[in-house]
Formats: structure tokens, C-alpha cells, sequence
């Protein structure tokens, strides 16, 4: 059952939101043993709020779609009262007196927080295999990643534990994960969601977002944790709009961008013919295929793998003395951090801008672009390197090559799914829009995926 | 022309293991070769851009 069908049902009193609820702690407890996407659940708090919606809803206090709905959020969003780990044995014991801004949001839309969700250690990562807390496996195949490092909250949307949660992506931590587990992630433009009280990895590429099951689910999500937040430095002022499309939208005569450089070299075949499936299916429906070149994508990875290194390990630079503290990825990449020169960090900044004006250019020409959101399906855990193309690539690289530029840049972009290969596994599809412009993508990609996606048996 | 990280490491006070600084030296060179042809035809009077601009972006 969709988010907004539940929603729906809530407000007749066919079901409570205690039910719902109930329904979400049975479902975790009967799944989360085989995928762990699940680190901590919050029963009685949940069970109170529940009891309170649906008090409110009795009397007719309704407080949007998201009211009495059971919903996660990833381990890195502070919660009052409620163990923060941010998937880190340093924070093993961090209980927040506070928060987050989006867990306030959801809290006043009435929504029912019922869980944490795990994810790759201090979210630098895509595996979402943790060292401390273990590894999350793929409700599709549990043998394999579920992406990351939003991976819990992939899992548990994909193993139908919840009917939304969140994420946050630096690299692609929201977007692997949607197209890993076959479901729908939304990074925002930069600023339009609060990054107050979450930890921060990467502060100029960090982005909070929605995932959840259909496209419209994970639009209401957006329309709740949305808007101005004077308490975050880099939030914007400009008005929320409501971003849920229609059922069945129109998106004739928008102009869809198919890059010929970058996006489609070095795919999964499988992924390439789904993807180019989804333009002719858009084409279809009226709008128009615009090929055009791109800019330098993959000189915008090395930008922004240069920022992220300075940033994350100038962030945990006071705790780098405990090294055992640390998985050993995770420890790699900050010591990298540490070796970079300040000039290499400033020069990525300059670039960054350069970059920002040449990707600008492109939406005189086009609406939005669509691309694969990963070169292939998910990896095998423990799975260090991958042959995509014939050519052999680090998986962490492989994963984030056609998402991780897009944070340097702040704009909006979703990963919905787009079919799946011969294993079964579901294939990821990005649209990426002009800074704001979340609800005309989510207009997209409710045209190519009016259904809610598929609960693997588990 | 290689970086020696060890001597960088050394120099910065930083206390990496020389195995970890071997492990981690391959990544890093790797970023540098494609990182340093960027910065040499970066125009002089770019200035940084710390994150995306969102109230630029208001203004536009």
C-alpha cells in the first residue's frame, strides 16, 4: 500500500494509524533479521504518537498526508532522547538533547517515526556493509549491497518495514540506494532542505531527501521536511511549493535532455536498454528527446571527491588520534583527506564554480537530462571491484560516477526504477533538474512510474 | 611528478602507519593526475564557490 492510499484510508477511519503502526513493528521484526536495515526501533514513542493521530484524526484534526504514517529516518538525524549513531562506534553512545529539523517536521505533519535506519559507516560510503553495526543486505538479494551510504533506508522501504523514511546524500547516498533496492530517492537542491541537527560529512555536499515506494509518496515526504530553516546558514528563503504530481501528468512538449557524452559510456548493457527504453516511453507521451552534450562530468567527480576529502577529514580531524575507532575504509579516506594540500581544496572550490556556470548553460536547451543513476545493478558484498564495459572499476568509483557530480553543482535529481536485469535486480534511472525545479522532475518521473513499486518476498 | 606522502605525512605532524600511507598512496595519485590538469587552465580570476549558491540563485 502506497503512503498517500493509507493516507486516504486514515482519514475514512478504514484503518488507524495504530494499526499501521503495529503493521510496521510486525513487519520489521519478521524482516529486519535478513536485511538489517533497521538499527534501532522506537516502540513506545511510536505507539504513543499513533495513539495521539489517531485522537487527532477522530476529531477531525487532520495535519497533512503524512499524519499517523509510520516512517524511518537514518541513523545520522538526531532524535531527543534516542541513541545517534551516525552508523560510528565513536557515537556509539550519542544521545542528541534535540531534533533535527526534518525529525521536527515530520513530528509536526504527525507522522509516526518508528525507526533508525542503519547505513555506511559516518555515511563515506556506498556499501553500507558497517563494521559495527554489520552489514545491510539488499531485500532483493541479500547477498547483495543494498547501495548507500542511505542503505537502511533503502532496505527498509524496499522490504516494505515503512512507508517512507530518509536519507542524506553527499555522493549519491540517497540516489544508490533508490536504485539498488528498486525504489524512489529524491535529492533536493542544495538549501532546500534543513541540515540542521544531522551530522554532517561533506557541509557544502551534504543534501537531506525522501525516499519511499511511488514517486508521489516520496513527493508529499518532500512537501513536509521542505522550506526555510534560519537555524541552517545555507537555507533557502524561497517558497516551498507543493511538489506531489498528478496521478497521471502531463509532460508534453517539456523538453528532456539525453546526454551523448559521459552518462552512457561504460553501462551494464542491460542498464543502457533500460534507460533508453524510458526515453522512448517519455517520447511517447509527448515530449521532446533533446540530444546535447554535457559538460565535463567527469572532471566534476574529481572536484568533488577533492571537497569531500577536505571537508569530511578537516570535520573528524579531532577524533582521527583513535584510529581502532574507524572501519578501515572509512579510515582510508580520511587520511587521504589529511594529505591533500589547502591550495588543491580552494582550487576544487574555484573549479566548482566554473563548473556550476558551464552546467547553467544547459537548461536554456533542455527542461531536465535522464540518465542511468548507477552504471549496473547492485554489487555482491565484499565485492571490491566490478567489470562494467569490459573495463574493471573500483566499485565505490563505479557506484558514484553518474551521481556524485551533481552535488557539486546543488541541484535536484531523482533516481526512480526503471525495469531490472536478468537476476531480478532493480536498475536506477536519474533525472536531474535545474536548481528548485524538484517538482517538475517528480512531474517525470511520476509519468514513467505511475505504479508503486514492486515488495520483494522475504 | 610523484608526491612522497610519507615525507608529507612526516612533515605535517600526521600519524599515519606506513602501511596505511602505502594503501592509501595509489588512490591519491591517482586523484592527483586528474585532478592537476583542471587547476592548470583554471582562469586567474575565478574565485572559489564554498557551496551553491542558493540566494544567488534567488536573485537570478
Amino acid at each position: 500500500m502506497r503512503l498517500l492510499e493509507a493516507a486516504a484510508k486514515l482519514r475514512r477511519r478504514e484503518v488507524s494509524s495504530a494499526e499501521l503502526t503495529a503493521a510496521a513493528f510486525e513487519r520489521i521484526g519478521r524482516v529486519n533479521p535478513a536485511t538489517n536495515a533497521v538499527q534501532l526501533v522506537m516502540a513506545e514513542t511510536a505507539r504513543a504518537r499513533a495513539k495521539t493521530a489517531d485522537q487527532e484524526l477522530a476529531r477531525g484534526e487532520g495535519r497533512g498526508p503524512l499524519h499517523g504514517i509510520p516512517v524511518a529516518v537514518k541513523d545520522l538525524f538526531f532524535t531527543k532522547g534516542v541513541r545517534t549513531t551516525g552508523g560510528s562506534k565513536l557515537f556509539a553512545n550519542c544521545t542528541p538533547d534535540y531534533d533535527a529539523a526534518v525529525v521536527e517536521s515530520l513530528a509536526a505533519a504527525g507522522a509516526v517515526l518508528v525507526a533508525k535506519t542503519g547505513m555506511h559507516e559516518l555515511a563515506y560510503g556506498i556499501t553500507s556493509s558497517n563494521p559495527h553495526f554489520g552489514a545491510i543486505r539488499n531485500p532483493w538479494d541479500r547477498d547483495r549491497i543494498p547501495g548507500g551510504s542511505s542503505g537502511g533506508s533503502g532496505a527498509a522501504l524496499a522490504a516494505g518495514m515503512v512507508f517512507a523514511a530518509l536519507g542524506s546524500d553527499t555522493g549519491g547516498s540517497i540516489r544508490i540506494p533508490a536504485s539498488y533496492c528498486g525504489v524512489v530517492g529524491l535529492k533536493p537542491t542544495y538549501g532546500r532542505v534543513s541540515r540542521y541537527g544531522t551530522m554532517p560529512l561533506g557541509f557544502s555536499l551534504d543534501h537531506m531527501g525522501p525516499m519511499a515506494r511511488s514517486v508521489r509518496d516520496a513527493a508529499a515526504t518532500l512537501n513536509v521536511i521542505a522550506g526555510f530553516d534560519p537555524r541552517d546558514e545555507t537555507s533557502s528563503r524561497r517558497p516551498a511549493e507543493d511538489c506531489v504530481p498528478d496521478c497521471e501528468p502531463s509532460i508534453r512538449g517539456l523538453r528532456i535532455g539525453m546526454p551523448e557524452n559521459f552518462y552512457f559510456e561504460r553501462l551494464d548493457p542491460e542498464v543502457d536498454a533500460a534507460v533508453r527504453g524510458a526515453f522512448r516511453t517519455v517520447e511517447s507521451l509527448g515530449a521532446e528527446v533533446v540530444a546535447l552534450r554535457v559538460p565535463d562530468v567527469a572532471a566534476m567527480n574529481t572536484v568533488s571527491r577533492i571537497i569531500l576529502l577536505g571537508e569530511a577529514s578537516a570535520l573528524m580531524e579531532a577524533h582521527l588520534d583513535k584510529r581502532d575507532q574507524f572501519g578501515a575504509d572509512v579510515l582510508a579516506l580520511l587520511d587521504q583527506g589529511r594529505l591533500l594540500a589547502a591550495t588543491d581544496y580552494i582550487n576544487a572550490q574555484r573549479l566548482r564554480r566554473v563548473m556550476q556556470r558551464d552546467f547553467h548553460a544547459l537548461w536554456q536547451r533542455v527542461d531536465c537530462l535522464m540518465t542511468p543513476t548507477t552504471p549496473a545493478t547492485a554489487p555482491l558484498i565484499g565485492e571490491t571491484a566490478t567489470t562494467i564495459g569490459g573495463q574493471s572499476e573500483d566499485v565505490r568509483l563505479a557506484a558514484t560516477r553518474l551521481v556524485r557530480a551533481i552535488n557539486v553543482l546543488g541541484l535536484p535529481a531523482v533516481s526512480i526504477p526503471c525495469g531490472s536485469d536478468r537476476r531480478g535486480l532493480p536498475i536506477g534511472l536519474q533525472i536531474i533538474g535545474q536548481a528548485f525545479a524538484e517538482a517538475l522532475i517528480l512531474r517525470v518521473a511520476q509519468a514513467l512510474l505511475p505504479a508503486e513499486v514492486p515488495v520483494p518476498r522475504l | 611528478m610523484s608526491k612522497d606522502w610519507k615525507k608529507i605525512a612526516k612533515a605535517s605532524g600526521l600519524a599515519i602507519p606506513d602501511a596505511q600511507l602505502e594503501r592509501i598512496a595509489k588512490p591519491l595519485e591517482a586523484l592527483e593526475k586528474e585532478f592537476r590538469p583542471l587547476v592548470q587552465v583554471l582562469p586567474p580570476e575565478t574565485e572559489p564557490a564554498p557551496s551553491f549558491r542558493a540566494h544567488a540563485e534567488e536573485n537570478a
